[in-house]
Formats: C-alpha cells, structure tokens, sequence
C-alpha cells in the first residue's frame, strides 16, 4: 500500500542514517540506469508485514542459513498446531537472499511449501503466502523459478474474498512476471489476465487491492515482450475500462493506486501506435483531466509527496495518444485549453527539481500545438508566451522543445507571428542564435525566418537589435545547414538593411 | 492554414537537402538561392525506451524498491545553455551573452577577407586593406606619401612605413613593436612564430596558415603585453581555457574550404564591417 511505503522510508531512515539511505539510493540509482540502457530494467516490491512497522526492519541474518535447514526440518515434522509458527519464522529468516538460495536446494522444499500454501489451515496458507513473497522478491532468477510450481494456486486465490491474503498474491506474482520470458509464457497460458480483470472488478473499492492488481499488470506490461501478447490481450479485456476509471482526483482513492494504473497505461500506450481501443474509452479525457487538476493543485503550492511518480505516466500517455487524435476531436477529447494552463504550471513547479519531467511536459505541450491553430491560438490568449520564453535559457532538451512549441505556434498564421514579435520574441531569439547547440541555432533561423516573412517590422526590429552581425557571423558557422539559413535571409529579405 | 509563402518553404526545403552543396559554394551569388527553411510542426512519438524517458522510469523503479525520495531542493541537474562563437574554428564558449558580444566585438568584428587577419577597429581594417591588399596602393605609393598615421586625427601621410613609424614613435609616443603595424619585411621570422602558437581566433585550415602574413592577430605573443592592447588576449586565453573542456563539442573538422578571396554577405572585401548595424 502506498500509505506503508511512506512508513517503511521512515522505518528507514531510523535504522541507518540519513546518509546511508542516500547513499544506497545512489548507488541502485546508477545500477537502474545501466539496467535500462541494457534493456534489463526489472524491479521487484516487497510487501512488508504489519508488525514491521513498529519493530526494526533489519534482520539479524547471521545464522539465515542453518535456521533454514532446521526450520525446513521443523515443518516436516511438527504437528499441524505448530507449523503455522515455524512457517512465521521461516518467512522471516527468507528475507535473506543467501537463505532462499539454501531453501530451493532443499529437497521437496517447495513442494511443501506449496501444499501448506493450499491446505486447509488459513493461517498457514497466509504464512506459507508470506515465505512465497519472500522468494519472488529474490535477487536471484532460479529462487523465483522455483516458485512456478505455485503459480496456479496464486491465481486462482486472486478471486478469493481475504483482501490481505490477495494482496500478497498479487505481489508475489507481480514479482515473479519480470523474471524471465518462460515465467511470463505460462503465466498468461494459466489465465493471469483474466484473473487479473476479475479481481479488479471484484475490488474495486478496495484502494490496496487495486494497487496491487495494478502494480502486477504493470510489471507484465513492462517486459520488452509484452506487446506481442499480454498487451492485445489486455486490450480485449475489460481492464482498460477498469484502470481508467480509477484515475479520478478523488483524494480518498489514495496516491498509490492511481499511480499503479496510470503506468499500466502508460505502458499499453507507448508500446504500440494503435490507440483506437483506449482513445474509445475516453483514455485521453481521463488522463488529460487529472493533469488539469493536478496542475491546479500545485498552482496553489499544494504539491504533494510523489505526486511527480502520478504526473510522470499521465504526460507520456496524453503525449503518445495525442498524434492518434484528430485535430478537430482535439478539443472534446483534451477538454478545452485548461490542460494548456496546467501543463505549463507544472513545467515551472518541476523546472528545478525535476528537469526531466519539465522536459517531458514540454514535449506535450509540442504535440498539442503541432497541428492545431486553435491550441496555438490559445497559448497566445492565455499568456503562456511569456511563461515560456525563460524556459528558452535551459539546455538538455528544455530548451529545444520550448522553442519547437514557439515555432509551432509562429508556423501557423501570420498574426501569430505578428503577435509573437510583440510579445518580444526576437530578444530571445537573438540569445538562442548564440546557443552552442546546433540544433538551438538551425531552430532559431527558422522561427526568424517565419517572422520575418510574416511582418517588416520584424525585419526592422531585428537589424536593430543587431542582427545583421550576428547572421554574418553565422555564414561562417562550420555547419551547412546554419549557413545556407543565414546567407538567405541576409541576401533575400534583408538586403535592403546593409 | 499555411500561408502561402510559408507553403513555398515547405516544399523547396524537401529539395534543398537531398542536395549536397555542402562543399561547394558557387563564386557569385545566385539571383534566386534556393529556399533552405523547412521546418514543420512535428508530433512526435516516444515509445517505451526512448532516452527522454530514463529519469522518470529510474524514479518509478526507485519507488518500487522503497528508494524514492520526493526531491524539495534544486538538483544539479538542471543546466543553463551556453553560448558559443560561431566562427568556424573558434571554439570559444561563453556563460554570458556579454561575454560572447565582447569576444566577437574583439575578435571578428574587422577582418580582413583576404589575410583574415583581425584588427580592432574599423579605421586600423581599412588602412590594412589599402596598404596591403590593394595595387592601387602600392603604385600610388611609388610617387605620393600614402602611409597615414594611424592616430585618428593626426592627418599625417608618410612615404614609406618605416617613416610612419618613426613618426609614430617620435610624436604619438607609440612602442616599437606596435602590434597593429607591422612591417612587410618582418614576415619570415613572425611567420615561424605564428605556426608553433594555437591560434584561436581565427583557425580556418589549410588556405589561412600559408596566406596569413605579418598582420598579426591579437591572441598571438599572449606573453607580450602592449599598453595600447585591449585586455581582450588575456581573456581570450581563459576563454580558450574554459573552451578546452568543450572542444569535444564543436567539431574542429571544417568540410568546407572558404577561398581567402571571398567574402559573403557583401560585395566588397572587407568582413564583419557591421558598420550600419551597430550594437548599443
């Protein structure tokens, strides 16, 4: 649940230090990023007990591997009252990777496991559940191959009513999907997406149990393989319906569910150019509308906690299903130009600590004026111009897509253009042709160039502001493309000035 | 909704860069060049591994590990754009717009097409023509006293240079080794000092380096301090220390060869003149 992740970092930051945490996170931060560049970005979550709140979540594991042996040992042969507290004490000593590796080599371990997992003890079943998650949560991919055998019975408990016990199911087979491409082909023979949308649907109300329903299809959805088998068949099924109507700004739903299906969405969508299914859903109303009341809200300075984690998945689903949307359903399916607004409060509440989300919003706000006046129009109306023009100072891709939304907008009408030359923009183009970027520069004559066609005040503006010198410069920039840019509009529209 | 010029550059932009003129640049100007803008509103798609999406997938994999933290301070990641100069073969990089005006008030303002050599001034660029670029000159010369002062004001002509510096040293109290008057017969031994040093200024390859005679530019003898020199070499030197790290940036490999004897943009010979568009 997301309420007790938010306790575990406390519980976290009280055992070592605040510098510790930072520290491993630095270090699992550069780990996910060669992960993700080899194409091997796999993530596992751990549920934690109830009680681990209040106790200290560091485990003594010096002896991890013998308790096994002798846990493994008591569970043969104890009698049926007492296995349920050797199954709680085996759950613990499993938080150990090198103690799952010794469970699995022990003969029929998991077997057994298995059976109390499926016998008629609840208490046992729930324990027996916690040592599974344990070893879905390993380090190690042959420890969550050997749990395959368990994989029907977690399926099959997911249409059960103990919302405790389904959410340690789900989990543990969100933790096994990743693993490796085998696990992911049986999982979908045994019916994992059917299961999945009948859970959701007999859940709904229930925000823990959705959370886990999500984070599970998410981690399906996630493999590189996905969009040969799990996405169709997800598409077919009644789990679009069901992620989208939980992305409502209802503040009691809570945080974590939300977040769970919107990347489950995020990942349907970025993996294919067919949006036909989620567009008829109203997936770009829901998205686009959240975004609004999220940009809202962190107008008024109401940012909470990890918001980003939800806003991050939202931008890239409104951004990959905009090019599906016609022009002129633009209008009814984003719902009115308050999205533009919120977009652009966000991209300066995240500008500092987040640039790449800035980045990311930019990119949106690109693939809303690409094609439609009417947005383009509404950016000049609402007085987004002058929000955006200091974004042009920022480099890594913030500025190169600020500058395409400018460009967009000068692209459509000359009165835009006009507008723009009002508003100030040759100032700013006059520091961009100076950019070290190439890019910057090559993007900077063009958006000259389509105001200088537009108006001859431009033309007069810009030789007063210097820019003649500045283009002859240019003639001698070692790329082509600036050159040619710069002797033309030197030689075609502003002969008369030199 | 595309205006109909506008029209016209998206399609004559198709045509233009299937082309390769990169290499070649016609000796006269075309009446009609052709149309090289062709920018379009674009959608773009980003799909699941796309590079612009690895911080907020490392963030969303941080939290399922219990390892995010909601950043409240500025991170370093953000970064200000630099400014670079853009004459080819001059890699230096500015923080400031200021920086990058003085750099290239100082530099490239007046250079001579011919030598691309770069004076300081507009006067000091026109004297360099006339005594070393142009006949007229050196026949005139022969007859008449056609070195001028170079004091503004002074009015002063001279026969030979060698008279002129003399005056210049006797009267305006100028140093011997005036660097924006140097001797034709000096040419030898500046030359062979000029090649062991890195010019940053003006680094055009191959044609320059044979054709760049006596006309020093200003980043050479960085150890000579003149009283009538502009603290610019000084600064120039830290900027082309601060370029160091960016050379890597700016690709030094120049494809195309610019023939010393033209020069774009104007008809006559003189580079960089910007006389009529003065900056404040």
């Amino acid at each position: 649940m997301w309420k007790l992740r938010k306790l575990n970092r406390k519980a976290a930051q009280q055992i070592g230090s605040m510098e510790e945490f930072r520290l491993k996170r630095r270090e699992k931060e550069k780990a996910l990023r060669q992960a993700r560049r080899d194409k091997q970005l796999v993530s596992k979550r751990l549920l934690l007990n109830e009680d681990e709140e209040q106790l200290e979540v560091s485990m003594e594991t010096t002896s991890g591997e013998q308790d096994v042996v002798g846990l493994f040992h008591k569970l043969r042969h104890t009698n049926p009252e007492k296995k349920e507290v050797h199954l709680r004490a085996l759950s613990n000593v499993l938080r150990d990777p090198s103690a799952q590796l010794t469970f699995i080599k022990l003969e029929n371990s998991v077997h057994l496991l298995v059976g109390l997992f499926t016998g008629s003890d609840a208490q046992c079943r729930l324990q027996a559940a916690r040592c599974l998650h344990e070893l879905s949560h390993s380090p190690h991919t042959n420890v969550a191959a050997a749990c395959l055998p368990a994989t029907p019975y977690l399926l099959t408990y997911l249409s059960g009513q103990s919302t405790k016990f389904t959410e340690l199911c789900l989990y543990t087979l969100g933790n096994l999907c990743p693993d490796s491409e085998g696990v992911k082909e049986k999982l979908l023979a045994q019916g994992i997406i059917p299961a999945l949308a009948s859970c959701f649907e007999n859940q709904k109300h229930n925000l823990a149990v959705v959370e886990a329903v999500g984070f599970t299809l998410s981690q399906l959805l996630q493999t590189s393989t996905a969009a040969e088998k799990a996405i169709p068949m997800v598409l077919a099924s009644s789990l679009p319906s069901q992620l989208l109507s939980v992305l409502t700004p209802d503040p009691e739903f809570g945080l974590g569910a939300v977040i769970e299906c919107a990347w489950c969405l995020h990942y349907l969508i970025c993996s294919s150019e067919d949006h036909r299914v989620l567009l008829a859903h109203g997936a770009l109303r829901h998205c686009s509308s959240l975004l609004v009341t999220l940009g809202g809200a962190v107008a008024c300075g109401n940012k909470e906690e990890g918001m980003e984690l939800l806003i991050w998945p939202l931008l890239r689903c409104v951004g990959n299903l905009l090019p599906s949307c016609p022009v002129e359903d633009l209008r009814s399916q984003v719902g009115d130009f308050d999205l533009l607004v919120a977009l652009c409060e966000l991209v300066h509440a995240y500008l500092h600590i987040q640039p790449a989300l800035a980045r990311e919003t930019a990119w949106v706000l690109n693939n809303l004026t690409a094609h439609s006046s009417e947005f383009c129009s509404a950016v000049l109306t609402f007085n987004l111009v002058q929000r955006l023009v200091p974004l042009l100072h920022f480099s890594q891709g913030i500025n190169t897509m600020v500058l395409r939304i400018l460009a967009n907008i000068a692209h459509k009408k000359k009165e835009f253009c006009v507008q723009l030359l009002e508003l100030g923009l040759l100032s700013a183009l006059c520091a961009t042709l100076k950019m070290t970027e190439p890019e910057m520069v090559t993007l900077s004559l063009d958006v000259l160039f389509m105001m200088i066609v537009s108006s001859p005040q431009a033309a007069e503006q810009f030789v007063r502001l210097g820019g003649l010198s500045l283009l002859e410069a240019i003639q001698y920039n070692s790329e082509g493309q600036m050159r040619r840019r710069a002797t033309y509009l030197l030689e075609q529209h502003l002969l008369t000035y030199q | 909704m595309l205006q109909p010029d506008l029209n016209l550059l998206v399609t004559a932009g198709e045509d233009v860069l299937t082309r390769s003129s990169d290499e070649r640049r016609p000796t006269e100007a075309p009446e009609k060049q052709e149309n090289p803008f062709d920018f379009t509103p674009q959608l773009l798609r980003l799909h699941k591994d796309h590079e612009l999406f690895e911080d907020g997938d490392i963030q969303r994999h941080l939290s399922i590990q219990d390892l995010f933290i909601s950043e409240t301070e500025d991170t370093s990641a953000l970064s200000v754009s630099e400014f670079g100069c853009h004459i080819s073969g001059c890699s230096a990089v500015f923080s400031t717009l200021d920086d990058y005006e003085h750099h290239y008030n100082s530099l490239h303002r007046h250079v001579c097409c011919s030598c691309r050599c770069s004076l300081p001034t507009a006067r000091l660029l026109d004297i360099h023509i006339q005594e070393w670029h142009d006949s007229l000159f050196t026949v005139l010369a022969q007859r008449q006293d056609m070195y001028q002062c170079l004091v503004e004001g002074c009015g002063q002509q001279f026969r030979t240079s060698k008279q002129r510096k003399d005056h210049l040293i006797m009267s305006h109290k100028y140093p011997p080794d005036f660097r924006f008057d140097k001797n034709k017969k000096g040419r030898g031994t500046k030359e062979a000092k000029r090649q062991q040093q890195k010019n940053t200024a003006m680094e055009v390859v191959g044609v320059v380096q044979e054709s760049q005679g006596v006309c020093e530019s200003i980043s050479d003898d960085p150890e000579e301090e003149q009283s009538m020199e502009t603290h610019v070499s000084s600064e120039e030197g830290a900027a082309a220390q601060s370029s160091e790290t960016h050379t890597a940036q700016i690709k030094p490999q120049y494809s195309h060869r610019v023939p010393p004897t033209v020069c774009f943009g104007h008809g006559s010979v003189r580079g960089f003149r910007g006389g009529r568009s003065r900056r404040k």
